[in-house]
C-alpha cells in the first residue's frame, strides 16, 4: 500500500488504514458473535423493554439502545461473569439512566389505560394475570422493577446484589417490601 | 412469589423476535444516551467554531489595520476561548464509563458527572457574558473613537446607564443560563437523585 508517490506525512494515516484492514476479519468474526448473543438472548432485553417503557415505538428505541450500549461493552466483556448477569447490568443500566422528556406524563397516561384493560375480576386467564402482573410492576420505583425482574427470572440474591450495587441482607429486605406491595396492588 | 415466576415464565410477554439483520442494522444506529447525545452536541459545537476561527483567521489577515480587523482579531480570540471550553466539556463527558458498572454505582457516577457538567456550563456562561459585555464596549468605541467614546462613557448619567445595564445583562443571562440547564437536564437530574437516594 505504501508507495514513493505519497508525501511522507500521510504515513501515519496509511498506518491506521493498514492496521484497520489487517483487523477488519477479526472485528467482522466478534460482530457475528455478537450478533448471535443477542439473537438467543433478545427475551431478556425485550421484558426489560416492557418493563421500562410503555409505549411500542419508544420501547423499540430502548431496544435499539440497550443492544447499542451491550456492542459498546461487548470488547471488555472477559466472561468472569455469566453472560445473562452481564446483559442484566448493561440493559438495566442503560434502561433506568435513560434520558426521557415528560417522563411523568407519559408514564401516568400509559398505567391509566392498562389498568382500565385490566377487569377487577380474580381472573383465571393466564394473560390477565400477566397484564395485572406487569401493571402492579410498573408502579414499582425503577430499582424494585429491575430487582423484581431479576427475582421472577430466578437470578440469585446474591447476583442480583451484584448487579444492583447493595449487600445480599439488603436485597432480602426490599424483596420482601417488593412482595407486599404486589400483593397489595394485584389483591387489593 | 413462586405463583409470581408462574404467571411471570408461562405467560411471558408476546414480542416480535428481531432477525439477525435488524440487529446487525442496530449496531450502526446512533445512541441515544444523554452522555453521547450530549458529546455529539460539543462536537458539533466545536467543529463550527473550528470553521468559524480558520475563516476569521484568514479574513483577519487580509484586513488592513482598522476597526474591522481589530473587531475580527477580538472575535477570533472569543472564538479560540470557545475551542478550550469545548474541549473542556468533551472532556467532563469523556470521564463517564458508567453502564459496565452496577446500578448503584453507573446512577452515582451520572449524577456525578452531570452536575460537574451542569456547573461548569453555569461558570462559563457567567464569564462569559461580562465578556461579551465588554467586547460591546470596545466595538463601541472602535467605531466611534477611543477619545470620543471615553468623553461620552465618563459622563455621570451614561456612567449610571451602563452599569445599569451590564448588571441587568448579567442577571438576565445567568438567569436565562440557569433556567435552560434546569428545562433540559433538570427533571432528568432529579430523578437519578431520587433513584440513588432509594438506594442509600
Amino acid at each position: 500500500m505504501k508507495s514513493n508517490s505519497i508525501p511522507v506525512i500521510f504515513f501515519p494515516y496509511l498506518r491506521l488504514i493498514q492496521c484497520k484492514e489487517r483487523h477488519a476479519p477479526l472485528v467482522i468474526a466478534e460482530e457475528k458473535k455478537f450478533i448471535s448473543l443477542i439473537n438467543d438472548h433478545q427475551g431478556l432485553i425485550h421484558k426489560i423493554c416492557i418493563l421500562y417503557e410503555n409505549d411500542p415505538e419508544i420501547r423499540n428505541d430502548l431496544f435499539q439502545e440497550i443492544v447499542l450500549q451491550l456492542w459498546k461493552s461487548f470488547s471488555s466483556f472477559r466472561g468472569e461473569a455469566k453472560i445473562t448477569t452481564w446483559m442484566y447490568r448493561i440493559a438495566l443500566n442503560t434502561a433506568i439512566s435513560r434520558f426521557r422528556k415528560q417522563t411523568r406524563l407519559v408514564k401516568t397516561e400509559d398505567l391509566r389505560e392498562l389498568h382500565l384493560n385490566i377487569s377487577d375480576s380474580g381472573g383465571d386467564d393466564p394473560e390477565e394475570n400477566f397484564q395485572k402482573l406487569q401493571w402492579a410492576i410498573l408502579q414499582l420505583s425503577e430499582i424494585e422493577r429491575a430487582m423484581i425482574m431479576m427475582a421472577l427470572e430466578e437470578i440469585p440474591y446474591e447476583e442480583i446484589a451484584e448487579t444492583v450495587g447493595i449487600t445480599q441482607n439488603n436485597v432480602r429486605v426490599r424483596m420482601n417490601r417488593i412482595r407486599e406491595k404486589l400483593k397489595k396492588l394485584m389483591c387489593p | 412469589m413462586e405463583e409470581l415466576k408462574n404467571i411471570w415464565k408461562n405467560n411471558g410477554p408476546e414480542f416480535q423476535p428481531k432477525d439477525e439483520g435488524e440487529i446487525a442494522l442496530m449496531l450502526k444506529g446512533r445512541s441515544m444516551s444523554i452522555i453521547d447525545k450530549l458529546k455529539r452536541n460539543v462536537w458539533l459545537e466545536l467543529i463550527f467554531t473550528v470553521a468559524v476561527t480558520i475563516v476569521l483567521l484568514i479574513y483577519a489577515t487580509t484586513l488592513e489595520t482598522g476597526a474591522l480587523k481589530w473587531t475580527s482579531i477580538s472575535l477570533l480570540l472569543l472564538f479560540i476561548a470557545y475551542s478550550f471550553y469545548y474541549v473542556k466539556k468533551l472532556m467532563l463527558l469523556n470521564r463517564f464509563s458508567g453502564v459496565n458498572e452496577n446500578i448503584r454505582d453507573n446512577i452515582a457516577m451520572l449524577v456525578e458527572n452531570l452536575t460537574d457538567y451542569v456547573k461548569f456550563y453555569k461558570r462559563s456562561y457567567a464569564i462569559l457574558y461580562p465578556i461579551y459585555f465588554c467586547l460591546g464596549i470596545l466595538f463601541g468605541a472602535l467605531e466611534r473613537g477611543t477619545g470620543e467614546y471615553i468623553e461620552y462613557l465618563s459622563r455621570p448619567r451614561n456612567l449610571f446607564y451602563l452599569l445599569a445595564m451590564a448588571l441587568l445583562f448579567f442577571f438576565i443571562s445567568t438567569w436565562l443560563a440557569s433556567w435552560y440547564l434546569k428545562k433540559l437536564y433538570g427533571t432528568h437530574l432529579d430523578k437519578l437523585k431520587d433513584l440513588l437516594n432509594e438506594l442509600k
